[in-house]
């Protein structure tokens, strides 16, 4: 079964580095022909919507714990080893 | 929209003596209030929010910030351009329990959600440039300032 996955992209306010990453993110998943959509949230926002989502995408640090996978990709901002969080993401979603 | 659009001489600090961020974030929010651009919420939300959640990035050798704050607070765009005398401290975006000395700051004052892209994408294509981080560092003249970051942008673009 290949259902629909779903990544939140967060960041602080849900304005700034996120949209970077969700255009990233977005582009990742289109070149790779994967089933999942994408959302942009601000961090305060991943625990109430983890349900139903498969993973969460921060720029920031995360203030708690989660019950799905998350992956910490201020390297998209700062270009530090950014090939390395497309390979960590499209793991999690394969 | 790109870079150019958001610079004003008004909102340019270059080689500007601070002790601390918080220096900074009075000097550029008093600024911004003045002409209309914040509200007076701005100055406690940008340093509320850089508690919570902070911009300093740790590049290639050197280090920048990105402080910005919740929508609500900002009437008008614009991004505020700030180099320190010396280098400031910000704790890091990836891990706040570390710091960054950053040479420059660019005080994102944005207010709507999910669009800006292509300037966002040009400031941080741009702030991974060392040798351009070097030369806006070394910028002293504010009108030259925005010319160089809109002929930065416009050669990121192609």
């Amino acid at each position: 079964m290949n259902t629909k996955k779903k990544v939140l992209v967060a960041c602080g306010t849900g304005i700034a580095t996120s949209t970077v990453v969700v255009e990233r993110v977005e582009r990742l998943i289109k070149e790779n022909g994967i089933n999942a959509e994408v959302e942009q949230i601000k961090i305060s926002e991943a625990k109430g919507k983890q349900e139903g989502a498969d993973l969460i995408v921060s720029t920031t640090m995360l203030p708690t714990t989660y019950n799905i996978p998350t992956i910490i990709a201020t390297g998209y901002i700062s270009g530090i080893n950014a090939e390395q969080l497309d390979e960590k993401i499209l793991s999690e979603l394969r | 929209m790109n870079i150019e659009e958001f610079l004003s001489e008004d909102f340019i600090w270059l080689n500007e003596p601070v002790k601390s961020q918080l220096d900074v974030f009075e000097k550029v929010s008093a600024k911004c209030q003045d002409k209309g651009f914040v509200s007076e919420e701005f100055l406690e939300k940008i340093k509320e929010r850089e508690k919570v959640f902070p911009t300093g990035l740790q590049l290639d050798g050197y280090g920048v910030a990105i402080p910005h704050t919740d929508p609500e607070c900002v009437n008008k765009q614009f991004i505020a351009v700030f180099t320190p005398e010396e280098d400031v401290s910000f704790k890091r975006m990836d891990d706040s329990t570390a710091e960054v000395k950053v040479k420059i700051i660019f005080v994102l004052g944005l207010n709507q959600p999910h669009s800006q892209l292509a300037m966002l994408q040009e400031l941080m294509v741009l702030l991974q440039d060392k040798e351009a981080v070097e030369n806006l560092r070394k910028t002293t003249d504010k009108k030259q300032m925005i010319e160089y970051l809109s002929d930065l942008s416009k050669q990121k673009q192609r």
